[in-house]
């Protein structure tokens, strides 16, 4: 069962954010999902092999991403599995993004004395 | 491959079938690419608390899944009424209809999940219940057919009554309830097989 509006997917788990944020940069595979993810979180989220893959699983069932086949371009590697976001996986990711940077911004303007 | 590759391989196993099915290649490259890039240290370090995480989950998960819910719900009911036997074969009466009581309510929950469960034509499901059925059967025959050489030969104890009663009565009644389902589950009809 797919659900096809975005806000019904919020919130988003970190795990499944993270990969849909990584996957905004255009198709990867596996590996390369990884580094991304631990690259853009400063080195904080280091997923493992297992996590990724069910992240993975758990995105194309709901929707949000699809499998490619060896990748789109003659650079990519063809004998792994690539990833690329859905127009639903679009939406999704930029509601998420809106509702953690209303958060954010919540945030800030409670903490602005101490922040200063 | 590495030694180090062949281990992580081998440890998949741990992963439910399907999970393993569709990734294991994928998980076997990407450890790999992490030997490369992190050397053995940190990539073991990685994907051991990976496996530690994640290894109960899917587990569960695939545990909670429609067809496997059932047949854990099957196995409940089915030991909850031997549990129940047993209890009054051997003078626990109070423990009787508690444990009865809790074999109808699973009953009742399973009900929802078995008629799906039946509803469904697949030829493939309908053999293995039955086959199902029949090892369990074979199962019952021997535990009963020991039983009674034990009470012929007039050495039983209550230990090795309990061990006949524990295996024989599950067997008996997962026999029945796996006969039962598996000759309600329909055939695919064979039209729909030749499309």
């Amino acid at each position: 069962m797919t659900k096809s509006d975005p806000v019904s997917f919020l919130p988003l788990p970190q795990a499944q954010f993270h990969v849909l944020v990584a996957l905004s940069g255009g198709e990867m595979h596996g590996y390369a999902i990884m580094q991304a993810v631990e690259e853009s979180s400063d080195g904080i989220v280091r997923m493992g092999p297992a996590t990724l893959y069910g992240t993975l699983k758990r995105l194309v069932d709901f929707g949000l991403a699809e499998e490619l086949d060896g990748g789109l371009s003659p650079e990519d590697d063809q004998r792994r599995r690539y990833y690329r976001l859905t127009g639903l996986g679009e939406q999704v990711c930029t509601a998420e993004s809106v509702r953690l940077s209303r958060l954010v911004r919540r945030t800030r303007s409670n903490l602005r004395p101490r922040l200063a | 491959m590495s030694d180090h590759c062949r281990i992580y391989e081998s440890m998949l196993w741990l992963y439910p079938r399907d999970f393993r099915r569709e990734y294991r290649s994928d998980l076997v490259q990407n450890f790999n690419d992490l030997l490369v890039d992190h050397g053995i240290r940190s990539a073991w370090a990685r994907t051991s608390i990976d496996l530690i995480v994640t290894v109960p989950r899917y587990r569960l998960e695939d545990i909670m899944s429609e067809q496997k819910s059932a047949v854990t719900i099957n196995i409940a009911i089915a030991v909850l009424v031997a549990g129940a036997m047993l209890a009054m074969a051997t003078g626990f009466y109070p423990l009787t209809p508690v444990l009865l009581i809790a074999a109808i309510v699973l009953a009742f929950v399973q009900r929802g999940a078995l008629a799906r469960a039946i509803r469904t034509p697949d030829n493939n499901r309908r053999r293995n219940r039955l086959v199902t059925a029949a090892v369990l059967a074979v199962i019952c025959i021997i535990a009963w057919f020991s039983f009674l050489n034990a009470v012929g030969d007039d050495e039983i104890s209550t230990a090795s009554l309990l061990i006949h009663n524990a295996i024989g009565v599950p067997a008996m009644i997962g026999a029945v309830v796996y006969l039962i389902v598996g000759l309600l589950t329909p055939r695919v009809p064979r039209t729909t097989q030749n499309a």
